[in-house]
């Protein structure tokens, strides 16, 4: 039975494990801790979060370890550990503007109230290579700080929409948010599950997606209304008094975009695009307000076409289903074999042989 | 899952549990009650058949709606779930049901492709999360279990998927498919003729059969309302005429019930006339794409094809280097030494005819089911339209 390829059993699939575990463990550094991986690669902890759309820093964390660093990987070992836990509750909404901001930018405006918050980036920084990196000490010790209160910051955009400059987004009616993760995503779709689709997109898709339109392929070059990072307070309903509880806070990136497409003819009002992640990503947050502003307006590129849009830029889907391309297809294959020599059969037959076949792209 | 997603199928709801057939068991039938009852007593009967697994315990089901008697208990629940908790047969209870509702609708509208909130599975998109959810909704710990993908237990993506249902869903594995009440597949149907005792479930890569034609899900679930399958038809005849020859492979579109246009899923032609008026239920699931269909018992699929253009199954030049059979799907194989060879794809089957050439495809079932003597179409004959019904 030498001859059929593709046979293997259990031990197999172990010993595949055991290869690619060996491959994390076989250099000589010691191991990276969880913690490690938490505290210093806070980027990748925040996208894993955001793409697996559970806020679980050390899970995250671990998931990265395991995964040796694959995003997606690792956002898809955090989604498929969160599909197995109940949905206990729904936080109550809150409104951004008590987010206690760590950075905040507007490019909008020079002044804004509050200020701008330049924050931790590396923004300005000259892109060169730190042979020094590996030094421990705290660049900020001898900084001259004062305790300061937290402040939570008026948002920008409230200027524009009490000069009634800004088109609000048509309002779901329900009441209630749809949950993509609990409920078949249809389309047309509601907001709330593209904007959640957009939420947990892979920042890839979500960066390339958002840029395609500002390259060209789309109407929408945004003016970004305010870009913030911070920490935002979830709260639910006390079970008993049924007041709202902070419980925790989730550390958020946000951006709110202003589209300068004119949503009414009789009334003109700008179009907005808004985009919330977990974790710092600030890249993916922009390109999450471009889709969700393009997504509501018309055109004939793929940013406009929602489904299009949904469809393509979760990274758990896309990775998943171009990897299972490496699955045997011999079956499928043979198939599509028998077609085209029946096709070659008969022009051999009867006189002019296609130059191309188009073999049918079955899985 | 919210409890607007339980409400849209409340019809359904009586009969949740009927769908499993001989596979429904014990833990099904309290689940129903863990689901329906706010207690948490209903959590140590579903918690039972687990004892002898070692080690899985499960989070605590609770109703969706619920309100929990206190934060602390809130949290305690969530602690007690732990890293390792997972659910018999792995899906949640409520999951399990909403998976069997959407089951059950479709097997009410036969080829019409209903959605579901798929979960993630521990297994990628695209690699049978579909199957495995509908799969793993069914089984229970009396049921018998085959894995196949591309005609072979053997596949280590065939095995993964065993043994996720093998520890989570403690049933007893198979690779004989008279001895599995439920047989999850990967782009064949077994060649021993299936019985009403079992369910086939089949994993689906791409639901909808328009999409050739249209790339959009919300135009093309237009066209099934209306049943308008112009499209379709139109690029049947370009095919046509472009290569004188409908040249699709395998998923052959299938009308069923004369009424839904559908994706037999990737099977190759040569199986597609197995679900015509078939004693067995079938199931289609889409992890990634969302979707779950079905083509029940003693069910009308027809392949799409023209009066002088016939639908064709695939053709062989050679009989089973293994066994010798000609009445069976094969798959040819390149040798090291450069020699073409035909083979068995049913591999289970293949074994059972080495060892004795005589066995038939209906040998356990005493019925004439039509298609399992069908001959393979001569390699020649297929320029006058080969084979029809």
């Amino acid at each position: 039975m030498g001859y059929v390829a593709v046979e293997a059993g259990e031990e197999v699939i172990e010993r595949a494990e055991q290869l690619f575990e060996k491959r994390r463990t076989e250099g000589e550094s010691d191991p990276v801790s969880i913690d490690q991986i938490d505290e210093q690669f806070g980027r990748l902890v925040g996208q894993v979060m955001n793409e697996g759309g559970l806020y679980a820093p050390k899970l995250a964390a671990r998931a990265l370890k395991q995964a040796q660093g694959d995003t997606v990987e690792a956002s898809f070992l955090l989604r498929a550990y969160r599909s197995t836990l109940e949905r206990w509750d729904d936080s109550v909404p809150v409104s951004s503007d008590e987010m206690f901001a760590t950075r905040r930018v507007s490019p909008a405006y020079k002044d804004v109230p509050g200020g701008q918050i330049l924050g931790a980036t590396k923004d300005y920084t000259q892109r060169l290579l730190d042979f020094d990196l590996d030094g421990g000490d705290d660049p900020t010790a001898d900084w001259d700080l004062e305790e300061a209160e937290p402040e939570s910051l008026r948002n920008v955009l409230e200027i524009l929409r009490e000069e009634g400059l800004l088109a609000e987004p048509s309002a779901e009616d329900d009441g209630e948010d749809y949950d993509t993760t609990r409920e078949p995503l249809v389309y047309p779709a509601p907001r709330s599950a593209i904007l959640q689709e957009l939420a947990r997109g892979e920042t890839g898709a979500i960066t390339a997606l958002g840029y395609s339109t500002l390259r060209g392929y789309g109407s929408v070059h945004p003016t970004l209304g305010e870009v913030r990072v911070g920490s935002l307070p979830v709260q639910i309903e006390h079970p008993y008094t049924g007041d709202p509880v902070e419980v925790t806070s989730v550390e958020v990136s946000e951006c709110e975009s202003v589209v300068p497409e004119y949503e009414k003819r009789d009334d003109a009002q700008f179009s907005f695009g808004y985009g919330l992640v977990f974790g710092r990503n600030e890249r993916k947050v922009i390109g999450m307000s471009i889709l969700d502003a393009s997504t509501q307006l018309e055109g004939n590129e793929p940013v406009h076409d929602t489904e299009f849009v949904c469809q393509i830029v979760d990274g758990v889907d896309s990775f998943g289903f171009i990897e299972h391309l490496k699955l045997p297809h011999y079956v499928t294959f043979q198939s599509t074999l028998d077609r085209i020599r029946a096709i070659r059969e008969r022009t051999a037959d009867g006189g002019d042989s296609p130059a191309t076949t188009e073999v049918s792209g079955d899985d | 899952m919210t409890d607007r997603g339980e409400s849209d199928d409340d019809t359904l709801r009586t009969g949740d549990g009927v769908d499993a057939g001989e596979s429904s068991t014990a833990a099904e039938t309290e689940a129903g009650e863990s689901t329906t009852g706010t207690e948490t007593d209903a959590e140590d009967e579903t918690r039972e058949g687990l004892e002898s697994d070692g080690g899985v315990s499960e989070p605590a089901p609770s109703s969706p709606g619920v309100a929990p008697e206190s934060v602390d208990g809130l949290l305690e629940g969530v602690e007690s779930a732990g890293i390792e908790g997972y659910n018999y047969a792995y899906l949640d209870e409520h999951t399990k049901r909403e998976v069997r509702r959407a089951t059950l609708k479709a097997i009410a509208i036969p080829g019409h492709q209903v959605p579901f909130a798929s979960r993630e599975m521990p297994l990628a998109r695209g690699w049978g999360t579909g199957g495995i959810q509908v799969s793993l909704s069914l089984l229970g710990p009396d049921d018998t279990f085959k894995v196949i993908d591309q005609g072979s237990d053997e596949s280590v993506n065939a095995a993964n998927i065993r043994r996720l249902a093998e520890t989570t869903a403690n049933v007893d594995p198979t690779r004989d498919t008279t001895a599995a009440s439920i047989i999850q597949t990967r782009h064949r149907i077994p060649e021993e003729v299936l019985t009403d005792e079992q369910i086939l479930v089949l994993q689906v890569p791409t639901t909808d059969p328009l999409r050739k034609v249209d790339g959009s899900d919300d135009r093309n679930r237009r066209r099934h309302a209306h049943q308008n399958y112009s499209k379709m038809w139109v690029s049947l005849y370009e095919n046509v005429v472009e290569w004188d020859e409908i040249q699709i492979g395998a998923a052959y579109p299938v009308l069923v019930n004369g009424r839904y246009l559908m994706s037999p899923s990737p099977i190759p032609r040569w199986d597609t006339p197995k679900l015509h008026q078939a004693e067995t239920l079938f199931l289609f699931a889409a992890g990634r794409e969302a979707r779950i269909y079905a083509v029940p018992p003693h069910t009308d699929v027809e392949p799409l094809a023209f009066e002088d253009k016939r639908f064709q199954r695939e053709r062989f030049p050679e009989a089973c280097a293994l066994c010798g059979s000609t009445d069976t799907y094969r798959t040819e194989v390149e040798t090291d030494d450069g020699k073409r060879l035909y083979a068995c794809n049913d591999t289970s089957f293949c074994e059972k005819r080495q060892r004795d050439p005589s066995i038939q495809k209906a040998h356990h079932v005493d019925r004439d089911v039509g298609w399992e003597r069908l001959e393979e179409p001569a390699v020649d004959a297929a320029n006058d339209g080969g084979e029809g019904r």
